[in-house]
Order: structure tokens, then sequence, then C-alpha cells
């Protein structure tokens, strides 16, 4: 048992090494992600002018949000794991994998925990370097639990953020390009995911909806247990039960899609 | 300049034949840029749901400036954009003497040798957005205040054209210019906010003295919705020469120091 996952240890650990080669491009991609959050918050700070709270939080709160929401990108977002595979299987390279006593899911698994928590790690740089501009704008909740239970959600997240790139990549079994079915999902997932805005400032109805979306469950509600926007133990309890129901499916897709796409493989080059 | 109309139309027509070629590519893409602008949209729609104004713009002027934003961005992407992207990647692999060997100007080549209808029938929708907000907002601009924004948008879009060209002549001098578009895209994010919101002295020195992101859309918009502004518009010609001239130079430049990476 122990032996067999050895390998994914070495995969783990060659990620670590590749991943830190471009320690400095992930540090500078950080630094642009603060102008991004410029923009959030000159956008937000002027949305605020004139209001104390836009649903029920302050401005700091929704601050607050916005910053979780960049750390957690750096350390679970499926940064380029789709044309990763996608490039793995238009040039043969996956054939090295089919001859070998090795879980192709588990190996690029590996390589991507690695990857994130090189780039989770990095982009702490930038952030620290913005904090004594940013302190002041930050209002965490005390509650200690929500550490632990945040993390948990985390990890779900990071899988499910894994399984829908792994989806992505897979189609190139059936499609030579990929690119712009990635960049389509991008738009769904920024907009279900709560990047662009926290979700529970959706109308009602809407916001109801994307609990049940597997979007919800890739950013949303770790950052929102982090931040206080949930803390009503059932609701994180359903949350829990939903992003794992939505982990397992997407883990059953990704194990389809293998099956189906490698009987259309022509095992090209290798 | 007929020459040149010539050789931009026979581009243009091998663009569309392609595009004949891949019409599912083509349907993929118009649907990329079109949930994008969505996207865009919906943020701003759900921020006025809980909100009368951001900094004093009420929701349709907001929409009207979003797609203004989003038009000259539409129409930088359908008339330049794989052109540019590309010219990085060749300068690094040594393609780029393709361009040299051109019957032209080798910016002009570089930079106009791809169309992408997608990006052109989006910016159509773009001014459909724009046009809507107009309507909603009971504006009834008189011809020349149309007509200064359309000349102002060509302003927007020859300062696009040209930060976008600025950013890739990098590849001449650095190796690998990789992710630099990724720094435009991060500077249209701001496009999208009214002047106003910039209230911090770092943030309106940078965003909008420094850096041309806030004029190119916050001008014509401006225009549609409060009549000619002479103060916006020499401000928007007055980048607009000094972007284009600063990106030609730059671009000459790296021209000059381009060796061919090919055997």
């Amino acid at each position: 048992m122990f032996a067999s996952l050895n390998k994914y240890r070495h995969a783990f650990l060659i990620g670590l090494q590749s991943n830190l080669v471009y320690r400095v491009n992930f540090v500078v991609r950080g630094f642009f992600s603060l102008f991004h959050l410029a923009a959030v918050f000159i956008l937000w700070s002027a949305a605020y002018m004139g209001e104390n709270e836009l649903g029920g939080y302050s401005l700091n709160e929704t601050l607050t949000y916005f910053v979780t929401l960049l750390i957690l990108q750096f350390f679970i977002s499926a940064f380029n794991e789709d044309y990763q595979i996608s490039e793995d299987i238009r040039m043969g390279l996956i054939n090295q994998f089919l001859l070998k006593p090795i879980n192709y899911f588990g190996y690029r698994f590996s390589i991507f925990v690695a990857a994130r928590l090189v780039t989770g790690g990095l982009v702490l740089i930038p952030l620290l370097v913005a904090m004594p501009f940013l302190y002041h704008l930050l209002s965490f909740p005390a509650e200690p639990w929500r550490i632990g239970v945040g993390l948990g959600a985390m990890a779900l997240s990071a899988m499910i953020q894994f399984s829908i790139a792994y989806c992505f990549g897979l189609l190139t079994f059936w499609f030579l390009e990929i690119q712009g079915f990635v960049i389509l999902s991008m738009a769904i997932e920024s907009l279900f995911g709560g990047q662009l805005f926290p979700l529970d400032l959706l109308p009602p109805w809407a916001y109801a909806i994307s609990k049940f979306l597997p979007f919800y469950y890739q950013m949303y509600f770790p950052a929102a247990i982090f931040t206080g926007r949930l803390s009503d133990p059932t609701e994180i309890m359903h949350g829990f039960m939903i992003q794992a129901f939505w982990v397992i499916a997407l883990l059953a897709v990704n194990q389809l899609l293998w099956v189906r796409g490698l009987r259309r493989h022509t095992a090209v080059g290798g | 300049m007929m020459h040149y109309l010539r050789v931009w139309l026979a581009s243009a027509r091998y663009s569309i034949v392609r595009t004949l070629m891949f019409r599912g590519d083509f349907f993929v893409w118009s649907l990329v840029e079109l949930f994008w602008m969505t996207v865009n949209i919906l943020t701003i729609s759900v921020i006025y749901q809980h909100t009368e104004s951001i900094a004093g713009w009420s929701k349709y002027e907001m929409i009207l400036l979003v797609g203004t934003s989003m038009l000259i961005q539409r129409l930088l992407m359908g008339f330049f954009w794989s052109s540019i992207f590309e010219m990085g990647r060749n300068v690094r692999t040594g393609n780029f003497d393709f361009m040299l060997a051109q019957p032209g100007n080798v910016l002009f080549m570089a930079s106009t040798r791809k169309l992408d209808p997608d990006g052109l029938v989006n910016a159509v929708i773009a001014t459909a957005i724009v046009v809507y907000a107009a309507r909603q907002l009971g504006l009834h601009p008189s011809f020349l205040d149309l007509a200064l924004y359309v000349f102002m948008i060509f302003c927007g879009l020859v300062i696009h054209y040209s930060v976008l060209v600025l950013s890739m002549s990098l590849a001449f001098f650095l190796r690998n210019s990789q992710g630099l578009e990724g720094g435009y895209f991060t500077l249209t994010e701001f496009s999208r906010m009214p002047r106003r919101a910039f209230t911090g002295i770092v943030a309106r020195w940078l965003f909008v003295y420094l850096l041309p992101v806030v004029v190119v859309s916050n001008a014509p918009a401006s225009t549609i919705l409060h009549g000619f502004d002479p103060g916006w518009a020499l401000w928007l010609g007055a980048w607009t020469l000094v972007c284009f001239s600063v990106t030609v130079l730059v671009f000459n430049a790296g021209l000059r120091r381009y060796a061919s990476a090919s055997s």
C-alpha cells in the first residue's frame, strides 16, 4: 500500500522542484494580482460611498473577502493543469503512463498539490509587502473553528478545481483545441464561484440555485467560512455534503472521460 | 495608402475564408467573448441591487461606461489581437523573419495580418449595450456628439493597440515575453470604472493621470452622457499621440535588435 503511494510522493517532489524553478514568475504574477486587488478595492469603495452596508456587510468585510479569495486562488485554483494534460495527450506523452503501473490522475494530482503549495507560499510575499496598506482594511471573524473547518472545505475545493481542469484536459481526446472551452468555463466559474462579487449579494433565488452548482464549492464556500459570510452550522454541514457529492461526481466524470477517451486515443509519438 | 488598404483587404479576405473553414471555432470564441461581456454586465447589475450609485454614476450610466470600454476592447480583439499576440511568439522563435519580407511597413504588416470576426461580432453587441443604456437614460445625443464619440472610440482603439504592441515589443529585449498580455488585461479592469471612483491620491495619479486607462473609456462615455467637453477631448488626443509615438519608437528600436533565432 505505502510502496504504491511512494511513486506519487516522488511525483510530488518533482512537482515541487519544477515549480520552484519558476518562483520569480509566480512572485511577479502575485504582484500583478495586487493590481487586480486595487481595481476591486476601487470599485467596491466607490459602491460603498454613502452606504454603510451592502447585503449586510461592511466595506472592510467585503474587502477581506476579496483578499481571502486572492490567497485561495493561489493555493487551490487550477492554473494551467488543463493545458498540461491537453499537451500530454496531443504530443503522445500520455503513452508512457499507459505502459507503467502509475495512475495518470494520481500523478497529475500530486504535481498539482506541489504546484499550489509553491504558488500559495509565494503569493504571501507580495501580500506581506502590501500588508502595511492592507491590514487596517481587513476584518476577519475571531472564531478559531473557522480555520479548521475552512481548511477542510479548501481541500475539497482544490479537488473540485483540479477535477474540472482534468475534465477539460481530457476533452483533447475529442477536440484538438480546448482553449475556447477553458476560457468559456472560466467566465462561468468566475461568476458562480464568487470571484466577481460575494455570491450572497445575488437575489435570494439565484443564490439558492448557486448553492447546488459545483462552482459555489470551488472558491466561495471556503472563502465564506473564513470570512464569516457563512456561520450557521447546519448550512455549513449541508454545504460540506453537497461539496462531497460534487467531488465524487466529478471524479466519476473524470474516470468516464479517461476510459472513453483512451478508446479513441491513437498513441501518436511517445 | 491604397496599397496598404489592398494589403489589408487581402488579409481580411484570407481571415474570413479561414473562419468559414473553422466554423465551430468561430462559434466557441464568439460565445467566449459574449459570456465575458455578460459576466461584466451581471456584476454591475448585482452591485446596483444593493446601492443607488457607484461614485455618483447610476446603473445605466455605468452600463454605458462598461459597454464603451468593452466596445474598444472588442474592436482591438477583432482587428489586431491575434496578430499582435503572435508577434511576441514569432520574435522568440525567429518566425518574425517572415514579416520583414512583407511588402510594406513592418509594424503594419505584423499587426494587421489576421482579423477575428468573432471579436467584431461582439463589437456589434457591445454597441447594442451602449445604445440600450443610452435609451434607458433617455439620452438624445446630437450628431456632433455621436461623431465625437466615434472619433474618441477610434482614439481609444489606438491607445489600446499601442499598449498591447508596446508590451509585446518587450519580446525584442527580453528572452521571454509570455504572460505580458496579462498586464494589458489587468489595466483594462480600471477602464471600466468612473474617474470619480479613484479617490486615493496614488490611485488617482497612477490610473487617471499617469496611465491612459481611465480617460480611454470615460472620455467617450462622458461625451454621450454630458455632451462635448474640450478638456476630455484634448486629454484623450494627447494620450493617443504620445502612446502611438512611443510605441513606434520602441518597436523600431526593438526591430534593430532583432537578430532572428532560426538556424
